[in-house]
Protein backbone atom coordinates (compact mmCIF):
# COMPACT_ATOMS: atom_id res chain seq x y z
CA UNK A 1 0.00 0.00 0.00
CA UNK A 2 2.87 2.80 1.53
CA UNK A 3 4.33 2.19 -2.28
CA UNK A 4 1.71 3.58 -3.87
CA UNK A 5 1.92 7.11 -1.73
CA UNK A 6 4.19 9.27 -2.91
CA UNK A 7 4.04 12.20 -1.18
CA UNK A 8 3.33 11.71 3.30
CA UNK A 9 2.14 14.43 4.88
CA UNK A 10 4.98 16.32 7.66
CA UNK A 11 9.04 17.21 7.07
CA UNK A 12 10.90 14.24 5.38
CA UNK A 13 14.17 13.85 6.65
CA UNK A 14 17.76 12.63 5.50
CA UNK A 15 20.55 10.90 7.02
CA UNK A 16 22.49 14.15 5.82
CA UNK A 17 20.00 16.41 7.73
CA UNK A 18 21.55 14.63 10.92
CA UNK A 19 25.09 14.35 9.65
CA UNK A 20 25.45 18.08 8.45
CA UNK A 21 23.16 19.77 11.38
CA UNK A 22 20.43 20.74 9.36
CA UNK A 23 18.02 19.33 11.79
CA UNK A 24 18.58 19.34 15.68
CA UNK A 25 17.52 16.04 17.62
CA UNK A 26 18.29 14.59 20.71
CA UNK A 27 20.57 11.55 19.99
CA UNK A 28 19.87 8.83 23.38
CA UNK A 29 20.81 5.06 23.96
CA UNK A 30 19.08 3.03 26.32
CA UNK A 31 20.86 1.39 29.57
CA UNK A 32 19.50 -1.84 29.23
CA UNK A 33 21.89 -4.18 30.83
CA UNK A 34 20.24 -7.24 32.10
CA UNK A 35 21.88 -10.59 33.19
CA UNK A 36 19.39 -14.08 34.28
CA UNK A 37 20.90 -17.00 36.08
CA UNK A 38 21.81 -19.74 33.49
CA UNK A 39 20.52 -22.12 35.91
CA UNK A 40 21.48 -25.83 35.75
CA UNK A 41 20.45 -26.92 32.61
CA UNK A 42 21.39 -24.07 30.19
CA UNK A 43 24.12 -23.20 32.28
CA UNK A 44 25.52 -26.82 31.46
CA UNK A 45 24.50 -26.63 27.81
CA UNK A 46 27.13 -23.07 27.76
CA UNK A 47 29.49 -24.89 29.27
CA UNK A 48 29.56 -27.69 27.50
CA UNK A 49 29.42 -25.13 24.31
CA UNK A 50 33.17 -24.26 25.54
CA UNK A 51 34.13 -27.61 25.30
CA UNK A 52 33.11 -28.21 22.07
CA UNK A 53 29.85 -30.48 22.67
CA UNK A 54 26.60 -30.14 22.02
CA UNK A 55 24.20 -31.27 25.45
CA UNK A 56 21.00 -32.49 25.28
CA UNK A 57 18.67 -33.76 28.39
CA UNK A 58 16.85 -37.39 28.28
CA UNK A 59 13.78 -38.40 29.81
CA UNK A 60 13.53 -42.07 30.86
CA UNK A 61 10.37 -41.86 31.12
CA UNK A 62 9.07 -40.70 27.63
CA UNK A 63 12.14 -41.94 26.13
CA UNK A 64 13.38 -38.55 24.52
CA UNK A 65 16.19 -36.50 24.24
CA UNK A 66 15.71 -32.77 23.96
CA UNK A 67 18.40 -29.89 23.05
CA UNK A 68 19.06 -27.48 24.60
CA UNK A 69 18.73 -29.30 27.43
CA UNK A 70 15.56 -28.62 30.30
CA UNK A 71 15.49 -29.44 33.81
CA UNK A 72 12.00 -31.14 33.82
CA UNK A 73 10.35 -33.02 30.75
CA UNK A 74 8.23 -30.64 28.54
CA UNK A 75 5.40 -34.21 28.20
CA UNK A 76 5.30 -35.48 31.44
CA UNK A 77 6.70 -33.07 33.46
CA UNK A 78 8.74 -35.15 35.59
CA UNK A 79 12.71 -34.40 36.68
CA UNK A 80 14.99 -34.93 33.37
CA UNK A 81 17.08 -38.34 34.34
CA UNK A 82 20.65 -37.30 32.71
CA UNK A 83 22.32 -35.36 30.53
CA UNK A 84 23.43 -37.05 26.70
CA UNK A 85 26.20 -35.38 24.89
CA UNK A 86 25.12 -35.18 21.54
CA UNK A 87 26.64 -35.22 17.88
CA UNK A 88 27.96 -31.95 16.23
CA UNK A 89 25.71 -33.14 13.33
CA UNK A 90 22.31 -32.82 11.80
CA UNK A 91 19.44 -32.17 9.05
CA UNK A 92 17.99 -28.70 7.95
CA UNK A 93 14.57 -28.44 9.33
CA UNK A 94 13.31 -25.55 8.01
CA UNK A 95 15.45 -22.23 7.05
CA UNK A 96 15.21 -18.95 5.74
CA UNK A 97 16.95 -16.55 3.44
CA UNK A 98 17.39 -13.49 4.95
CA UNK A 99 18.00 -10.31 3.21
CA UNK A 100 18.18 -7.90 6.29
CA UNK A 101 19.95 -7.82 9.51
CA UNK A 102 18.85 -7.77 12.47
CA UNK A 103 19.63 -4.17 13.05
CA UNK A 104 17.62 -3.52 9.41
CA UNK A 105 20.51 -3.26 6.90
CA UNK A 106 19.73 -4.66 3.81
CA UNK A 107 22.52 -6.99 2.67
CA UNK A 108 22.79 -8.50 -1.15
CA UNK A 109 24.37 -11.89 0.43
CA UNK A 110 21.79 -13.53 2.78
CA UNK A 111 22.23 -14.29 6.51
CA UNK A 112 20.61 -17.86 6.57
CA UNK A 113 19.31 -19.24 9.97
CA UNK A 114 17.81 -22.40 9.93
CA UNK A 115 16.71 -25.31 12.84
CA UNK A 116 18.62 -27.72 12.55
CA UNK A 117 18.19 -31.30 14.09
CA UNK A 118 20.70 -32.68 16.06
CA UNK A 119 21.70 -36.23 15.75
CA UNK A 120 21.35 -37.88 18.82
CA UNK A 121 18.16 -35.75 19.67
CA UNK A 122 14.55 -37.16 19.29
CA UNK A 123 13.20 -36.74 15.57
CA UNK A 124 12.35 -32.78 15.41
CA UNK A 125 14.33 -31.71 17.84
CA UNK A 126 16.63 -29.18 17.61
CA UNK A 127 18.37 -25.67 17.69
CA UNK A 128 18.32 -22.51 15.54
CA UNK A 129 21.58 -21.27 13.87
CA UNK A 130 23.08 -20.17 10.71
CA UNK A 131 24.10 -22.05 7.46
CA UNK A 132 27.37 -21.09 6.02
CA UNK A 133 29.94 -22.20 3.53
CA UNK A 134 26.71 -22.80 1.47
CA UNK A 135 25.45 -21.55 -1.71
CA UNK A 136 21.78 -20.19 -0.60
CA UNK A 137 19.80 -21.16 -3.51
CA UNK A 138 21.11 -24.81 -2.81
CA UNK A 139 19.98 -24.98 0.76
CA UNK A 140 17.29 -27.60 1.64
CA UNK A 141 15.18 -28.90 3.91
CA UNK A 142 16.58 -32.37 4.65
CA UNK A 143 20.18 -31.25 3.98
CA UNK A 144 22.97 -32.41 6.21
CA UNK A 145 24.59 -30.31 8.35
CA UNK A 146 27.76 -29.81 10.87
CA UNK A 147 28.77 -27.10 13.00
CA UNK A 148 32.09 -25.15 12.06
CA UNK A 149 33.59 -24.05 15.93
CA UNK A 150 35.55 -21.38 16.65
CA UNK A 151 38.91 -22.20 17.98
CA UNK A 152 39.06 -23.33 21.19
CA UNK A 153 40.33 -19.96 22.81
CA UNK A 154 38.26 -17.65 21.26
CA UNK A 155 34.82 -19.83 23.34
CA UNK A 156 32.85 -18.10 25.72
CA UNK A 157 30.47 -20.41 26.41
CA UNK A 158 27.87 -18.89 23.99
CA UNK A 159 25.47 -20.50 21.09
CA UNK A 160 28.35 -18.32 18.72
CA UNK A 161 30.79 -20.50 19.88
CA UNK A 162 29.33 -22.56 16.90
CA UNK A 163 30.60 -20.04 13.91
CA UNK A 164 27.76 -21.49 11.87
CA UNK A 165 26.32 -25.02 10.09
CA UNK A 166 28.09 -26.13 6.85
CA UNK A 167 26.91 -28.71 4.59
CA UNK A 168 28.43 -31.91 4.73
CA UNK A 169 28.51 -34.73 1.59
CA UNK A 170 28.08 -38.46 2.06
CA UNK A 171 31.62 -39.03 2.50
CA UNK A 172 32.32 -36.56 5.52
CA UNK A 173 28.62 -38.25 7.08
CA UNK A 174 29.80 -39.60 10.99
CA UNK A 175 30.35 -43.48 11.32
CA UNK B 1 14.01 -31.15 43.11
CA UNK B 2 15.76 -31.95 39.49
CA UNK B 3 18.63 -34.83 38.87
CA UNK B 4 20.86 -32.65 36.83
CA UNK B 5 23.82 -30.85 38.09
CA UNK B 6 24.83 -28.27 36.94
CA UNK B 7 28.07 -28.17 35.56
CA UNK B 8 31.03 -26.63 38.28
CA UNK B 9 31.73 -25.10 34.68
CA UNK B 10 28.46 -22.91 33.91
CA UNK B 11 28.74 -19.74 34.03
CA UNK B 12 26.55 -18.47 36.63
CA UNK B 13 24.68 -15.85 35.12
CA UNK B 14 24.41 -14.98 31.25
CA UNK B 15 25.03 -11.19 30.52
CA UNK B 16 23.91 -9.21 27.69
CA UNK B 17 22.78 -5.49 27.04
CA UNK B 18 20.12 -4.03 24.83
CA UNK B 19 21.65 -2.07 21.71
CA UNK B 20 18.96 0.49 21.56
CA UNK B 21 19.32 3.70 20.61
CA UNK B 22 17.53 6.49 19.39
CA UNK B 23 17.05 10.02 17.66
CA UNK B 24 14.22 12.17 18.63
CA UNK B 25 13.42 15.21 16.47
CA UNK B 26 11.94 18.12 17.78
CA UNK B 27 9.31 18.99 15.34
CA UNK B 28 8.62 21.87 13.53
CA UNK B 29 7.92 24.35 16.97
CA UNK B 30 10.50 22.37 18.81
CA UNK B 31 13.33 22.80 16.01
CA UNK B 32 12.77 26.80 16.09
CA UNK B 33 13.13 27.12 19.65
CA UNK B 34 15.77 25.05 20.39
CA UNK B 35 17.22 27.04 17.34
CA UNK B 36 17.62 30.01 18.53
CA UNK B 37 18.81 28.28 21.79
CA UNK B 38 21.96 27.00 19.73
CA UNK B 39 21.88 30.42 17.72
CA UNK B 40 21.11 33.04 19.65
CA UNK B 41 20.88 32.07 23.58
CA UNK B 42 17.08 33.22 23.61
CA UNK B 43 14.05 31.34 25.40
CA UNK B 44 11.47 31.47 22.57
CA UNK B 45 7.48 31.50 23.34
CA UNK B 46 4.49 31.44 21.01
CA UNK B 47 1.55 33.83 21.56
CA UNK B 48 -2.20 32.99 20.95
CA UNK B 49 -4.13 36.23 20.54
CA UNK B 50 -7.76 34.57 21.18
CA UNK B 51 -6.84 32.87 24.32
CA UNK B 52 -4.28 35.85 25.64
CA UNK B 53 -2.22 32.92 26.42
CA UNK B 54 1.92 32.36 26.18
CA UNK B 55 3.72 29.42 25.41
CA UNK B 56 6.97 28.60 26.26
CA UNK B 57 8.35 26.59 24.76
CA UNK B 58 6.73 27.80 21.87
CA UNK B 59 4.66 25.58 20.13
CA UNK B 60 2.68 25.82 16.57
CA UNK B 61 -1.06 24.73 17.90
CA UNK B 62 -2.79 27.09 20.43
CA UNK B 63 -3.55 23.95 23.45
CA UNK B 64 -6.70 25.43 24.12
CA UNK B 65 -8.35 26.70 20.91
CA UNK B 66 -6.45 24.65 18.63
CA UNK B 67 -5.58 27.54 16.27
CA UNK B 68 -2.06 27.55 14.57
CA UNK B 69 0.37 29.71 16.19
CA UNK B 70 2.49 32.13 14.25
CA UNK B 71 3.05 34.39 16.61
CA UNK B 72 6.53 34.11 17.97
CA UNK B 73 8.30 35.99 21.26
CA UNK B 74 11.48 36.04 22.87
CA UNK B 75 10.14 35.16 26.80
CA UNK B 76 13.83 36.46 27.70
CA UNK B 77 16.27 34.42 30.38
CA UNK B 78 14.33 34.69 33.53
CA UNK B 79 11.37 33.15 34.97
CA UNK B 80 9.85 32.30 38.42
CA UNK B 81 10.50 29.40 40.47
CA UNK B 82 6.92 27.86 40.76
CA UNK B 83 8.05 24.50 42.25
CA UNK B 84 11.00 22.94 42.87
CA UNK B 85 12.54 19.79 44.43
CA UNK B 86 15.63 18.21 45.84
CA UNK B 87 17.03 15.47 44.50
CA UNK B 88 19.43 13.60 46.62
CA UNK B 89 20.24 10.61 44.27
CA UNK B 90 22.49 10.56 41.41
CA UNK B 91 21.57 9.05 37.96
CA UNK B 92 23.25 5.74 38.86
CA UNK B 93 21.66 5.79 42.38
CA UNK B 94 24.66 6.93 43.79
CA UNK B 95 23.38 9.73 47.07
CA UNK B 96 24.95 13.17 46.59
CA UNK B 97 26.20 14.91 49.55
CA UNK B 98 25.30 17.90 47.91
CA UNK B 99 20.83 17.63 46.53
CA UNK B 100 20.49 18.43 42.84
CA UNK B 101 17.93 21.16 42.81
CA UNK B 102 15.24 20.93 40.15
CA UNK B 103 12.42 23.12 39.69
CA UNK B 104 9.87 24.19 37.59
CA UNK B 105 10.61 27.71 36.32
CA UNK B 106 7.68 29.42 34.64
CA UNK B 107 8.30 31.76 31.86
CA UNK B 108 4.95 33.47 30.54
CA UNK B 109 2.32 31.28 30.71
CA UNK B 110 4.41 28.33 30.50
CA UNK B 111 8.18 26.96 31.47
CA UNK B 112 11.07 25.19 31.60
CA UNK B 113 12.36 21.88 34.07
CA UNK B 114 15.75 22.77 34.64
CA UNK B 115 18.46 22.62 37.60
CA UNK B 116 18.93 25.53 40.19
CA UNK B 117 22.25 26.59 41.28
CA UNK B 118 24.16 29.19 43.45
CA UNK B 119 21.53 28.95 46.19
CA UNK B 120 20.99 27.44 49.58
CA UNK B 121 18.00 25.03 49.29
CA UNK B 122 16.91 26.80 52.44
CA UNK B 123 16.40 30.39 50.91
CA UNK B 124 14.20 29.01 47.99
CA UNK B 125 10.93 30.79 47.59
CA UNK B 126 8.63 30.12 45.19
CA UNK B 127 7.97 33.39 42.98
CA UNK B 128 11.60 34.19 43.37
CA UNK B 129 13.35 35.07 40.18
CA UNK B 130 15.93 33.16 38.59
CA UNK B 131 17.69 33.63 35.07
CA UNK B 132 18.97 31.13 32.75
CA UNK B 133 22.84 30.33 32.63
CA UNK B 134 23.88 29.88 29.15
CA UNK B 135 26.77 27.49 28.03
CA UNK B 136 29.37 29.60 25.84
CA UNK B 137 28.01 30.41 22.65
CA UNK B 138 30.05 27.67 20.54
CA UNK B 139 29.69 24.40 22.83
CA UNK B 140 25.85 25.09 22.26
CA UNK B 141 24.28 21.51 20.55
CA UNK B 142 20.68 22.68 20.16
CA UNK B 143 19.90 20.50 23.36
CA UNK B 144 17.97 21.76 26.85
CA UNK B 145 21.49 21.43 28.29
CA UNK B 146 22.55 24.35 26.16
CA UNK B 147 21.40 26.15 29.26
CA UNK B 148 23.84 24.72 32.27
CA UNK B 149 21.04 25.48 34.89
CA UNK B 150 19.03 28.82 36.37
CA UNK B 151 20.24 31.35 38.95
CA UNK B 152 19.13 34.02 41.57
CA UNK B 153 19.03 36.96 40.24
Amino acid sequence: MTSKIKNFPGTALSEDDFTQGTVLYNYDQLKGDFAWDTGAAIGSYLAALKKGTLLGAYCATCRKTVIPPRTVCEWCYRPMQHFVPLQDTGTVNTFSLCYVTWDVQRISDPEIPAVIEIDGASPLHGIMHMLGEVDPQAVHIGMRVQAVWKPVEERQGAITDIRYFKPISDQEEPK
Amino acid sequence: MSLLNRDPDSPAVWQGDLPVTSRYTFGVAGERFFRALKDEGRILGSYCPKCDFTYVPGRIFCERCLSELDEWLDAGTQGEVHTFTLLYAGYDGSLLEHPHIVAMIRIGDGGLVHLLEGIDPQDITIGMTVEAVFKPANERQGSIEDILHFKPV
